[in-house]
């Protein structure tokens, strides 16, 4: 993907998210954090700014910031009900933010209409815990529907490219099965080929393995790994995979009570943790 | 003015039968009528010699025939026909079957002369090989003894009486064996008598209403002669709820009730999903208003029993001078009633869908409108399908209550052969009529809930088909 089409444009209802400005002030920030290799004059892909959100009187998210630049794959780390899946869902607006301000390609995305949230989504694609597979559609009828009906492509060209991607994913001879008929690790695969077929900027995966089998999650992760290393996708992934986190990571960021705690490459966060809480977390998983 | 006429003319009739025994004592005596055409010409030959009183009379009873034919028949007969009846041959009911031994009872009375001879002619196409002929003289309740004869001329049984039965008695005529022609139809009995003053033609007798004899109706009378359905039959619950021949010709009888059951079904069940989607969507609605409005008309119409929803409708619209066909009424009540369950299949069926499909189409970019069409519309049809198909059948079953208010449904077509033939079986048809649609359905739904298991857990379609030829081949 080529990040120097962007539209550059500056933000006149925000001036102080200006895109330069705080495009500059991204990379100053984040420099010491990623093992992201920087390109001159880039721009992050997406920006999260004071995010909150609140369900009621309970505050899931306070207060986050975090940008994720072109091809970087960022891992979210912490424990249960810390805001890493709500914060996931914000960025494609299945959550509503409460307040603060997300923005993909240096445009706003909150406060958009239902139209414009729309084609927000077909840029990013998602992968869910529970795959979420069109049960009455085939596996590749899976992959071909979102390229037929929002993105307009024929059946053939559609076709072709579902063939492509579960190809990529290990699954061209499940084809024509229904989602019922595969393993959950299988069907997971499919469910990545779904949101890679559609070409997204940023594929989000909201806890990808953890409905699976121990003998499965390999198999998913591999995937994963594949598309990271080879493919140079934008990748958000919310796990608790540490190996996943350690070998594919740029940068690791650490979530708890709705805050980041801790953002760095995975060799700091890992072996050298700066606040108690990430160290403790990582010694009680690892 | 006519009464007097009659009188006139039977004072003409009076004088005619005096002159002719007059002449008949000089003529040679007919003891025996078997050729009346014998005793015709001895008649002519009488009249010729007495010409001048017979044309003297002739245009005189000539006007007094034709006065009869306009005015009044019965009273212008020596012989008059009282009536014609054939005992029923029918099993069930009491009707009379062409083609199957029956027994017709003729029955006449002798105004005044006296009658020597007397001629049924059955209609064209009866059988009367095995017939045998009883003949009675009755003088008001008493039986009176009488020589008679009896011959069978193709379709025309001629009686002859020995001595010749006088006036105010009564004939009767018994044909035992006999079968009416086998296409029915309506048939009545004609005939001659000949009195002394010669041969004069029956007035014919009141219609006898024969029924075809069809294929099912040659079946109950082969049924009739089995011994094993006699001895079947003998049993008192076998006989009473299991007859045999009541179960063969109720078939046919009860069918036309069972399309009428079917037709108000089928017709209705199209305008109920209609109905039932439209309620469905209003009820999963963010307006509160048409929300309210589903509620009210799904509960009030679950809420009741259908029994009082049929009354409602049927004697509710006459009384606002809405009058329709009683079909159609019970189609409509049908429709509104099955709406309101299917509306809350399908707003079952549309929430049952987790949310992750929404959010899956959603996280692809498809708006509302794909995400409804294209992701869960179809697996909601999946999913209801089999509800769906209950509710037909309780649907179907329902259309009995019908008969409580006059639709000329099966249950109703059941309750009147059995009041007319004071035997269950006609209900257990019936309960053949319902089962021949209920239970193929019910197997529908069966294997359509262990497709969709199938099809959620393991197997494919094509994976299926794989797997049965691969059990073929091996068979093979």
């Amino acid at each position: 993907m080529s990040f120097f089409s962007f539209k550059k444009k500056s933000n006149t209802e925000h001036p102080a998210l200006d895109a330069e400005v705080a495009a500059q002030e991204a990379f100053e920030r984040d420099k010491p954090l990623t093992n992201h290799t920087f390109e001159a004059g880039e721009h992050p892909i997406v920006r999260i700014e004071h995010l909150n959100k609140s369900f009621g009187s309970t505050h899931v998210l306070n207060d986050v910031n975090l940008t994720v630049w072109p091809g970087e794959v960022v891992v979210v780390l912490g424990p249960s009900g810390s805001g890493k899946s709500t914060m996931l869902r914000c960025i494609n607006l299945l959550e509503t933010p409460s307040a603060g301000h997300i923005l993909i390609e240096d445009q706003e995305i909150t406060g958009t209409n239902e139209a414009e949230v729309n084609a927000l989504r077909r840029d990013v694609g998602m992968v869910f815990q529970q795959f979420n597979l069109f049960g009455h559609l085939t596996v590749k009828e899976n992959v071909m529907i979102g390229q037929i009906k929002v993105l307009g492509k024929s059946k053939e060209e559609a076709e072709a490219e579902a063939l492509k991607q579960l190809e990529a994913v290990g699954l061209a001879d499940r084809a024509d099965f229904k989602p019922g008929a595969l393993s959950g690790g299988q069907q997971q695969r499919v469910a990545i080929a779904r949101a890679v077929a559609m070409h997204p900027n940023v594929l989000l995966f909201d806890e990808p393995t953890s409905a699976l089998d121990p003998e499965l999650v390999r198999g998913v992760l591999d995937v994963m790994r594949n598309l990271a290393k080879n493919s140079g996708m934008t990748m958000i992934v919310v796990t608790h995979e540490m190996g996943f986190a350690k070998d594919v990571a740029d940068r690791v960021v650490f979530m708890e009570g709705g805050v980041v705690v801790e953002q760095g490459t995975p060799d700091v966060i890992f072996n050298n943790p700066q606040n108690p809480r990430t160290a403790e977390f990582i010694g009680a998983i690892a | 003015m006519i009464s007097l006429l009659h009188k006139t003319m039977s004072g003409q009739q009076l004088s005619l039968c005096m002159s002719s025994a007059s002449f008949k004592a000089e003529s040679a005596p007919q003891s025996t009528a078997y050729n009346s055409a014998k005793s015709k010409l001895s008649h002519n030959r009488a009249y010729s010699s007495l010409l001048v009183v017979l044309l003297a009379t002739l245009l005189l009873s000539g006007l007094f025939f034709m006065s009869l034919s306009v005015f009044s028949v019965q009273s212008a007969f020596a012989l008059t026909t009282n009536k014609a009846t054939a005992k029923s041959n029918q099993t069930e009911g009491n009707g009379v079957i062409g083609g199957k031994e029956t027994r017709l009872t003729w029955e006449g009375a002798v105004e005044d002369e006296q009658v020597s001879q007397l001629t049924l002619q059955l209609p064209e196409g009866s059988d009367l090989q095995s017939a045998t002929t009883k003949v009675t003289v009755l003088s008001g309740l008493t039986r009176e003894k009488i020589e008679a004869t009896a011959s069978v001329e193709g379709t025309q049984v001629v009686i002859s009486f020995a001595t010749p039965v006088d006036a105010q008695k009564l004939i009767r005529v018994e044909i035992s064996g006999m079968k009416f022609p086998a296409d029915g139809g309506s048939y009545t009995v004609e005939g001659t008598y000949t009195t002394e003053q010669g041969t004069q033609k029956l007035a014919s007798s009141p219609q006898i209403n024969i029924i075809s004899n069809t294929p099912v109706q040659a079946l109950v009378n082969w049924l009739d002669a089995q011994p094993w359905v006699e001895a079947w039959n003998s049993n008192h619950f076998l006989g009473m709820f299991l007859k045999p021949q009541l179960i063969v010709s109720s078939v046919v009888m009860l069918f036309p009730g069972w399309l009428v059951c079917l037709a108000i079904v089928i017709c209705a069940y199209p305008v109920a999903i209609v109905l039932g989607m439209g309620f469905a969507l209003l009820k999963i609605s963010k307006n509160p208003l048409l929300r309210a409005l589903a509620v009210v008309y799904i509960n009030l119409l679950r809420g009741t029993p259908f029994f009082l929803q049929i009354y409602i409708l049927f004697f509710g619209l006459p009384m606002l001078n809405i009058n329709l066909d009683t079909n159609l009424l019970g189609f409509i009540v049908v429709a509104i009633n099955s709406s309101a369950y299917l509306s809350e299949i399908f707003r079952a069926g549309i929430q049952s869908i987790p949310p992750g499909q929404y959010e899956a189409a959603s996280s692809l970019g498809m708006n509302r409108f794909q995400t409804m069409t294209f992701i869960i519309i179809p697996q909601t049809i999946r999913r209801v399908i089999p509800p769906l198909t209950s509710d037909f059948i309780t649907s179907y079953k329902d259309t009995s209550l019908l008969s409580s208010v006059g639709v000329m449904e099966l249950m109703m077509f059941a309750k009147n052969l059995t009041t007319s033939t004071g035997n269950m079986t006609p209900y257990m048809t019936a309960a053949l009529f319902y089962l021949a649609i209920t239970l193929p359905l019910i197997k529908v739904v069966g294997s359509i809930e262990k497709r969709m298991e199938q099809s959620e857990t393991g197997k494919t379609v094509s994976a299926s088909v794989s797997k049965t030829q691969a059990i073929s081949k091996e068979e093979n």
